[in-house]
């Protein structure tokens, strides 16, 4: 069952890497999270620990129903075009990030000698969400796609955390998710800012950071 | 009762050896020239006339004759004549000397300046500038002398010993040494008044009277302080025992030491033109090489 | 870590109490003073900022010098930059100040980056913050980094204190300060820095290379070369006196280098001897420095200007002023019988005894230190005829100087005890000097007990020493006595008529004030004779109305400034270059700037074994 799980999470990670326009993007985030509380909830359930139920039902709530819901908002308030703005061709993408999986599956083994594969699995997952949403935010243009590249991060560091230990202490994933949540209400409001100044939500066009 | 006799002579026999130099220079010259005893003939005179105060001085140019009086007298008191310790040994030593003769040179170029008068300021300007470059062939001298004979006190070298090749090239740096704080040719020129030659005079050009005379006395005093010195560093005895042979031969030796030395200032004097200003920085600059070379010398234990 | 705040962190052995009389002596007379020097000058507000600044400063001061903790102390350090940095730039609408300060807190911090660098390798050897500690670990430590921590300590305790070639900051920051401020950021500050090379380099590292001493004797002739012909040179007051300052750090120095040279050599005597010259001179240096610069400010508030070639006949418009100048003149030119002249006599000493007791070629090295040492002492007093002369003497040469009144009476009262301390210094050597080997013995470790320097309560007398001797009251007295017979033979021979009459003129009727010797002639042959270091240069421009009749001709000579020009400039060029060269990689993308972190965090999870 956790493998199945986990190959939904893999290929709505590729879904996202090789996406092209915005909503398919968030799509494919939402996937990705619910993938995630799958997870949590086997978890749960086989540690029958309490706090992890509501981590799940905590993560279900902000990430697959209220985040998603948020960017679709943006979306429509700031009518751009909904092109995501890509440095790197859909094939390319996914290219470097079939690459990248098997980067993230030796290093999952060179870290782990035991022969348990789902654990190994996981943490090679885990580490490749996280550089996926590295790669969200380098090589897409518009701000949304950072917004969402930091909530994949996030989601692939929740990942790690809940294989390698067992889940964080409680109060610091409770924490995480009310500053998820904040930030991502915070940026909404700064994308729509950007919008409403420069008439465009292109970063890449934001050049006056300069030395 | 020494100090005072040491110091009564001293006063007594300054002027009568700027006279002496000045009737060899003379000699020397083919003219017949003043007598010996000039030099108290004009203090004579200039005690009995009035003087002339610049409106634009202050206490400073009043004050200045009796500093340098007072300096250059403290400065005699450092100086064993007699016997082989000088009665204020325990006040100071060389260095002292040396810091004494700077407050009375202060003290004077002060006074140029308050005058508001030009020659003044050429004046006090050349002399501190000269007196500066003196300073580190001084020391040299002072070292030189202190590491052959033990310390820096004055009273050291009074005693009777033999002559190193270090005495003497240290005596001849001194002399060098002692024409330009005298103002003797080549660098200073004590009978003139013309601006572009004179330094000492410039800055006593505006004191008459009585003033002047003080300062006069006091030059004369340290011209015989560094004559004296010159001799003591290569030829020196002091008084071994009190009976009059010794007296009688001790004040003909005093003499003819110091007649020596006014011999060669004034061949020097006579033979030699007055140098350009900043040409004194290179005849200083050899008498500081003679101050390193006695100082090697004296390392060396020659 | 937290620890260090229950143990003992105030250390108040003689060379700390020693500093803290320092400055305590010179900071009380500066707050004195400035009660009516700061009145008129800004509002009510700002000045009594000022007061709380110079509160804060010098108790900055006296915590740096009393703490035994290396972290505490360079809190403390900063904390004294910082306030003295907001007192450099106090005149805020002045470009000078805010560019004076500028220059001023770059250097200082230059400095203590280095100090910080030597505390951090010391800490590394001896695992703990505590002088003591540190003291006994050093013990154990290689000489190769005895040297690297000396050379650190070198370079960043003397730009602080303005060691040459680090002395840049001097004469920009000094002038721009209030003048009470001048004189304790001279009197004192500048002392701290050699309390910290005396605390680190001698009581903690412990001297046992011969080269330190001989590397800070020759910094410390350099200094003094080179601040007292720049000194000649200048014609603004208080950047004359910013220029002495570098001198006599210079021959605190001399003193300290000695030591440092003597203990190398087991010389314990010579060492202690020295010690004390340099601790000597450092007092006096921040008596009569303090007094120098307060008799400036006063100056400056009479008159309005600091340019000397503007001033002239002050003495007569403002005696007491002018008295405590001259005797501040007199006792930084080495004139017996005041303190300057006894510690400018104790270095000379040190220097002769020890060529006495050393052996071959190091007998010449010190007696061309101490050649040096009379020339700069020659230059000083010449340099102090200049200043006490064309300010105060002869006739006012513009309307600032004639329009000048005596100043208020808090001044002068501040001014007073100064020059009163300067002469109870210079008289009462013998007595100071019982205290200072105190202080030198315990800095250096070394038992005093068997030592002598003094006769009897009024005659130094240096035990090593076969007959030198040196007695400043008895001196005085003679000097005083002789001066009176003078005036008596004065007052009795001859007639007692003196006429008040003009200066002689040639013949010129005309006399006036434009007829007086200037400054910069005064100054021209030391520009000429040291034409090799200064490279003096003019520049001169005549407007014509015809072939004939020139309208007016200017003429400037400057001198170059060396040090600015060959070795700063060139340092902040390049500086520069580099900083630009290193802006290609910012070329203002975010995307870019995200790519370099996410690189960065790849390499070190690839490379995490390696760590």
């Amino acid at each position: 069952m956790q493998g199945i799980i986990l190959f939904v999470l893999l290929a709505s990670t590729y879904l996202m890497v090789i996406a092209k326009r915005t909503p398919a993007l968030i799509r494919s985030f939402r996937y990705q999270s619910l993938c995630l509380f799958g997870v949590t909830f086997i978890l749960a359930l086989t540690q029958r620990e309490p706090r992890l139920y509501i981590i799940a039902g905590l993560l279900f709530v902000l990430k697959v129903s209220l985040i998603p819901y948020l960017l679709y908002r943006i979306i429509r308030r700031i009518r751009v075009s909904e092109d995501l703005g890509l440095f790197i061709n859909p094939q390319l993408s996914l290219l470097w990030a079939l690459a990248f999986t098997y980067l993230s599956w030796i290093f999952a083994t060179y870290l782990v000698s035991a022969n348990n594969a789902i654990l190994i699995g996981t943490l090679a997952i885990a580490f490749f969400v996280v550089s996926a949403g590295m790669f969200l935010m380098v090589f897409r243009m518009t701000a949304l796609a950072q917004i969402i590249g930091l909530l994949v991060m996030e989601n692939g560091l929740f990942l790690l955390a809940s294989t390698v230990s067992g889940g964080m202490p409680f109060f610091v994933e409770i924490a995480i998710f009310f500053d998820v949540f904040v930030s991502v209400l915070i940026m909404g409001f700064f994308v729509y800012r950007i919008n409403k100044l420069f008439t465009h939500i292109d970063v890449n066009k934001l050049l006056r950071l300069k030395g | 009762m020494m100090i005072i006799l040491q110091i009564i002579l001293f006063i007594a026999s300054a002027p009568l050896l700027s006279g002496l130099i000045t009737k060899i220079k003379n000699n020397l010259r083919m003219r017949k020239g003043q007598s010996v005893l000039q030099p108290y003939y004009n203090l004579a005179k200039l005690f009995s006339k009035d003087e002339v105060i610049s409106e634009t001085a202050s206490w400073i140019f009043r004050v200045t004759p009796f500093v340098v009086l007072s300096s250059v007298l403290v400065a005699a008191m450092l100086i064993p004549v007699f016997i082989f310790v000088s009665p204020a040994h325990k006040i100071g030593d060389f260095l002292v000397l040396v810091f004494i003769f700077a407050l009375g040179r202060f003290f004077l170029a002060l006074s140029a300046l308050d005058t508001a008068s030009s020659f003044g300021g050429m004046g006090a300007s050349r002399e501190m500038f000269i007196s500066s470059l003196v300073e580190p062939a001084l020391c040299l001298v002072i070292l030189a002398v202190s590491l052959q004979f033990g310390s820096t006190d004055i009273s050291a070298f009074s005693g009777v010993h033999t002559i190193t090749v270090s005495s003497v090239v240290a005596a001849l740096a001194l002399l060098l040494i002692t024409l330009a704080e005298t103002s003797r040719i080549p660098v200073d020129n004590q009978e003139t008044h013309l601006e572009l030659t004179m330094v000492h005079e410039a800055m006593v050009l505006e004191y008459s009277g009585r003033s002047l005379a003080l300062i006069e006395v006091a030059s004369y005093i340290k011209q015989l302080i560094f004559f004296f010195l010159i001799a003591q560093i290569i030829f020196p005895i002091g008084l071994l025992s009190g009976n009059l042979t010794q007296i009688i031969f001790w004040f003909l030796w005093y003499l003819v030491r110091l007649g020596i030395i006014a011999i060669i200032v004034a061949l020097v004097e006579v033979s030699v033109a007055k140098m350009r200003l900043f040409r004194v920085a290179d005849f200083l600059g050899f008498a500081f090489v003679l101050g390193i070379v006695a100082t090697v010398c004296a390392i060396l234990g020659v | 870590m937290l620890n260090f705040l229950t143990k003992n962190i105030f250390l108040f052995d003689p060379l700390s109490l020693f500093f803290l009389a320092v400055i305590f002596i010179v900071s009380l007379p500066s707050l004195i003073y400035s009660f009516n020097y700061l009145q008129g000058e800004y509002p009510a507000v700002k000045i009594m900022l000022a007061q709380v600044l110079l509160f804060a400063f010098v108790l900055s001061m006296a915590l740096v010098v009393s703490v035994n903790n290396c972290l505490i102390f360079l809190i403390f350090w900063e904390l004294m930059s910082l306030v003295s940095y907001f007192l450099v730039v106090f005149d805020t609408k002045n470009v000078k100040s805010i560019q004076a300060g500028l220059i001023y807190i770059v250097m200082t911090h230059i400095g203590t980056a280095f100090i910080i660098a030597a505390f951090m390798i010391l800490h590394n050897h001896a695992h703990s913050f505590d002088f003591f500690a540190i003291k006994n670990a050093c013990q154990l430590m290689p000489s190769q980094t005895k040297n690297i921590v000396f050379l650190l300590f070198l370079i960043g305790f003397g730009t602080k204190a303005g060691i040459v070639p680090l002395h840049i900051w001097l004469p920009y920051a000094h002038p721009q300060a209030p003048s009470h401020i001048s004189s304790i950021m001279s009197g004192v500050m500048i002392k701290t820095a050699i309390y910290g090379i005396i605390r680190f380099v001698m009581f903690i590292l412990g001297v046992n290379s011969s080269w330190w001493g001989t590397l800070v004797l020759i910094l410390a002739i350099i200094s003094c070369l080179v601040g007292v012909i720049y000194a000649l040179m200048e014609h603004d007051i208080k950047r004359l006196l910013a220029y002495h300052s570098v001198e006599n750090i210079g021959i605190i120095l001399l003193g300290v280098g000695l030591s440092m040279f003597f203990i190398s050599l087991n010389l314990s005597y010579l060492a202690v001897f020295s010690l004390i010259a340099g601790l000597y001179h450092l007092i006096n240096h921040a008596i009569f420095k303090g007094l120098l610069f307060l008799c400036a400010g006063s100056v400056y508030k009479a008159t309005g200007t600091r340019d000397i070639e503007k001033l002239g006949g002050l003495i007569k418009k403002m005696p007491q002023t002018a008295a405590y100048f001259l005797i501040g003149a007199m006792a930084i030119s080495a004139l017996p019988p005041l303190n300057g002249f006894v510690s400018e006599w104790l270095t000379l000493q040190a220097f002769f005894l020890g060529a006495s007791n050393v052996i071959g070629g190091n007998k010449l090295f010190l007696g061309l230190c101490a050649a040096m040492l009379a020339l700069t002492s020659g230059l000083a007093a010449a340099c102090f005829v200049k200043a006490f002369g064309i300010t105060f003497l002869a006739r006012p040469r513009s309307h600032y100087a004639e329009s000048a009144k005596e100043v208020a009476l808090s001044m002068r009262i501040g001014m007073l005890i100064l020059a009163i301390l300067i002469i109870i210094f210079g008289l009462a050597a013998a007595l100071v000097i019982k205290l200072l080997a105190k202080v030198s013995g315990s800095a250096l470790g070394i038992d005093i007990s068997s030592m002598s320097f003094s006769l009897n309560n009024f005659t130094l007398s240096p035990q090593i020493a076969k007959s030198t001797y040196l007695s400043t009251p008895v001196l005085a007295l003679w000097l005083i006595v002789f001066g009176i017979i003078g005036f008596v033979i004065y007052r009795i021979f001859g007639r007692g008529k003196s006429v008040i009459y003009k200066t002689w003129d040639c013949g010129y009727y005309k006399l006036d004030s434009r007829n007086e010797y200037t400054a910069t002639a005064f100054s021209k042959p030391f520009r000429v004779a040291f034409s090799f270091f200064l490279l003096p240069y003019r520049k001169t421009q005549k407007i014509r109305e015809s072939f004939y009749h020139i309208k007016s001709f200017s003429y400037e000579t400057h001198t170059t400034k060396v040090f600015k020009k060959y070795i700063y400039d060139p340092v902040l060029v390049m500086v520069f270059k580099t900083a630009k060269s290193m802006r290609r990689i910012q070329p203002g993308s975010i995307h870019l700037y995200l790519g370099y972190i996410f690189i960065t965090l790849l390499l070190l999870i690839i490379f995490m074994g390696q760590f």
